[in-house]
């Protein structure tokens, strides 16, 4: 049935495999019974005819849902109401597609909640056949007015949107440009970009030494990152341990799993002298899968890190929470930490020659398959580090770490592949790029910056900012 | 819920969707199975084709055959957008950039600045009014066999015209790589050196292999949203992979294989959902039903990776064709 294999190698390959699943489940599996009621309300791929509606009730400040709300939906099926629930959600079927009006009742809501976003409550949702949990998302907060309508030049939303939206830690104006109002806006998104630069290196050093030591791209990378925000989540959303337990605590296991997928698949297959696309594949094949084992266990919702909003440090128009500085700081004496082990430590060195040379380090002595698996282990410590990091620079969600895949590529590319610190510039170029980009380009545009920096570099000059030549085929 | 899910099933292996996976697998085999190139932009490739077709055939009202031609020009030139520029790189970079170019079209066509055209974030809907008004089948439902699967006459077309162009390109694809350009296809595939050592421009076989699998991606693009509204968050990467789930469970250089590989991939994922929900049903599952969801994806993941790794080459592959492994 398998040409070509000892059926005793393939049997142990496969052991091996579910093994490693096992292991990563019961990793996870820990907290899926805390997470079962988060897990409860699900994901919107049923493949039902009906419609329906989902309209959220949240507060502006702490994103928490509010209960009770009654919420009246108008439309071509008719006219239905319902009260949200315990999280803040109400799920309303409507039978036929067409536009809705959502309205929630802003007489019954209590004043200590507030009230929706100016403009934001009727909100028009348009429902296309078979869409199920077409959002209608209500932000309450105290500042607002009943029944206030927006200036015109507020942009307020009603649907999220995927990935680093308009939640990050800075607040900016959204004032037309003139030259003062330029300088107001581009100073806090210098410092976003940043930090998010910060973030985004974290995760791809990580992938860049990887890259480096075994010539794998890992798709999968982006769960890695996932794995730390959701233990992060585990730890000190669920459980309630302080951060300075929880943090390293999902950098230690994050760790295991990296140590669990290298020697659980990785290594099995490099083994077998698996080709370098066919290993591609499957990354592509696992991130699939370990993404939706995250929906099954943590749900497919928003989570949000215990976090303070309050304004930390206030420089001019530039205003950080606590998480951000500190995330920073953090985030920048590990990244010197693995520098001074990559140039004075042994291993490090031996890192940097398998990286150079995999044979001519394997002839002079060093043990590769060692190497790369204290370069997995890394990796998947830093990768979770930079996803506890993610959750509290913005909220965290199952495919978190897939939506900064790319972003990931894009800094590693650009820094030069499988260059350590190639990979920090690209990833400090590639914050930038997408934060400033948004002086000038629609705000939801700002991940096709970087990707466009990245296609054209990879035109001009291929081998990156800090690659070297014989690197590029 | 009883024995209707496994109809439901049956019913996958004439669904208008299933032949629009098919049509993109087919030109990943272009790409993938027979020329060596790693394209991961197929979804790019559809999300062109399917928006070319809705916005000139919905907001400017272009006759039938003209949104037709309309996304072939448009896969074509999205082919040369990419293609001049990358194809020089190597196989890995290339996988990067058209990655990275499938989601600029994604997220450019989801914003708001552009919904004027593109619909936003909502897509355009209605795009198979054009089609349906040429359709020459007599109104009313027509069942298959005395079986429950019955459909009226605009889903039968759909499926008529889907399959159709479907056949179509298989019987293309058979021919050329029958013909000395599929030869000097495949030997760039197996080693481009020497086809350059021959005389041959290999660059320009390269562009031209990536604009023929690049339209028939666009036309299944057209397929694709015939049968439904046009949403930009259809176009994401999980379409390529699930595209190369197809390709690798088929066949990567083979002919067929992308059509039984498409049609087992949905009845195998149309069946685990009715497993699943009657599983949950009889309590004997501890999962609530709206969970299935993702536990299909999971099942493909997984699939994919054990495909990969214990039968590269596919159902219907031989061992020989098997460049990347």
């Amino acid at each position: 049935m398998l040409a070509g294999i000892r059926p005793g190698q393939s049997a142990r390959l496969i052991a091996m495999l579910i093994a490693s699943v096992v292991l990563c489940l019961s990793v996870v599996l820990g907290g899926s019974a805390l997470g079962a009621s988060a897990a409860e309300t699900t994901v919107s791929t049923s493949t039902t005819t009906e419609q329906s509606i989902l309209a959220w009730v949240r507060s502006d400040a702490d994103k928490v849902g509010v209960a009770n709300v009654s919420i009246t939906v108008e439309g071509d099926g008719g006219t239905e109401t319902a009260v949200t629930g315990e999280d803040g959600k109400a799920v309303i079927p409507v039978s036929e597609p067409g536009t809705y009006t959502v309205t929630i009742d802003e007489d019954a809501l209590p004043v200590e909640t507030g009230y929706p976003r100016p403009s934001s409550n009727p909100a028009e949702v348009e429902v296309f056949a078979g869409n199920t949990e077409v959002p209608a998302i209500f932000f309450l907060s105290p500042d607002n007015a009943k029944g206030a309508v927006a200036a015109p030049s507020d942009t307020a939303t009603s649907t999220p949107t995927p990935g680093a939206d308009g939640e990050a830690g800075t607040t900016t104006t959204t004032a037309p440009v003139t030259a003062d109002t330029f300088w107001l806006r581009f100073w806090p998104q210098l410092v976003t970009g940043l930090i998010f630069g910060l973030l985004i290196a974290l995760a791809a050093i990580g992938a860049s030494l990887i890259y480096g030591t075994t010539g794998l791209n890992n798709f999968a990378h982006g769960e890695l990152v996932t794995f730390g925000a959701l233990m992060a989540y585990l730890f000190s959303g669920i459980i309630g341990l302080p951060a300075v337990i929880a943090i390293p605590a999902a950098m230690v296991l994050g760790g295991l799993f990296g140590w669990a997928q290298d020697a659980g698949i990785w290594r099995p297959l490099r083994k077998r002298g698996l080709g370098l696309i066919p290993m591609m594949i499957v990354t592509i094949g696992l991130s699939l899968a370990l993404r939706y084992v995250f929906v099954l266990l943590f749900g497919p919702d928003r989570l949000t890190l215990p976090n303070s909003t309050k304004p930390f440090l206030v420089i001019g128009s530039v205003s950080l929470k606590f998480t951000d500085v500190a995330g920073a700081i953090i985030a920048i004496v590990v990244i010197l930490g693995v520098a001074l082990v990559l140039t004075k430590t042994k291993i490090g060195k031996a890192m940097r020659a398998v990286s150079d040379n995999r044979a001519l380090a394997s002839a002079s002595g060093i043990n590769v398959e060692r190497v790369i698996r204290v370069v997995w282990v890394g990796s998947g410590a830093l990768a979770a580090l930079a996803g506890v990091y993610v959750g509290y620079y913005q909220s965290l969600r199952w495919d978190t770490g897939a939506s900064i895949l790319l972003l990931i590529f894009a800094a590693i590319t650009l820094g030069g592949l499988g260059s350590a610190y190639g990979a920090l510039v690209g990833a400090v170029v590639i914050g930038l790029i997408m934060n400033l980009s948004t002086l000038w380009i629609p705000e939801n545009l700002k991940f096709v910056a970087p990707l466009v920096l990245m296609i054209i570099i990879l035109l001009v000059r291929p081998q990156g900012i800090l690659g070297r030549k014989e690197r590029v085929g | 819920m009883n024995g209707n899910f496994i109809w439901l099933a049956i019913g996958q292996i004439f669904d208008p969707t299933v032949a629009a996976y098919a049509l993109a697998t087919i030109g990943l085999v272009i790409h993938f199975g027979f020329t060596g190139l790693l394209n991961f932009g197929q979804a790019g490739f559809m999300a062109v084709g399917g928006y070319a077709f809705a916005i000139t055939s919905v907001i400017y009202s272009w006759p039938l055959w003209g949104s037709f031609l309309a996304a072939i020009v448009a896969a074509t030139i999205f082919a040369l957008i990419l293609g001049i520029p990358t194809l020089r790189l190597r196989a890995d970079y290339l996988s990067i950039v058209t990655i990275a170019a499938a989601e600029i079209i994604r997220l450019s066509v989801k914003t708001p600045e552009f919904s004027d055209v593109t619909g936003g974030s909502e897509g355009i809907n209605g795009a198979a009014r054009a089609f349906n008004a040429v359709n020459p089948l007599p109104e009313g439902r027509f069942g298959l066999m005395g079986t429950p699967l019955v459909y009226n006459q605009d889903q039968w077309w759909i499926r008529i015209v889907g399959w159709g162009l479907v056949a179509l390109a298989c019987l293309l694809v058979f021919l050329l790589m029958r013909s000395p350009w599929g030869r000097v296809i495949m030997g760039i595939r197996e080693d481009e050196d020497a086809v350059r050592s021959l005389g041959k421009n290999v660059f320009s076989y390269k562009i031209q292999a990536l604009i023929l699998g690049g339209v028939l991606g666009g036309l299944a693009g057209v397929v694709f949203i015939l049968p439904r509204s046009l949403q930009p968050d259809n176009y994401g990467t999980q379409l390529t992979f699930f595209l190369y789930t197809i390709m690798l469970l088929g066949g990567a250089a083979t002919v067929f294989g992308p059509v039984v590989g498409s049609i087992i991939f949905w009845v195998t994922l149309s069946l685990t959902d009715g497993l699943l929900s009657l599983g949950i049903e009889a309590g004997v599952l501890p999962l609530t039903t709206t969970q299935t969801g993702p536990i299909r994806f999971i099942i493909v993941g997984v699939a994919l990776m054990l495909l990969v790794i214990f039968r590269p080459q596919g159902i219907f592959g031989k061992k020989k064709d098997l460049h990347f492994a």
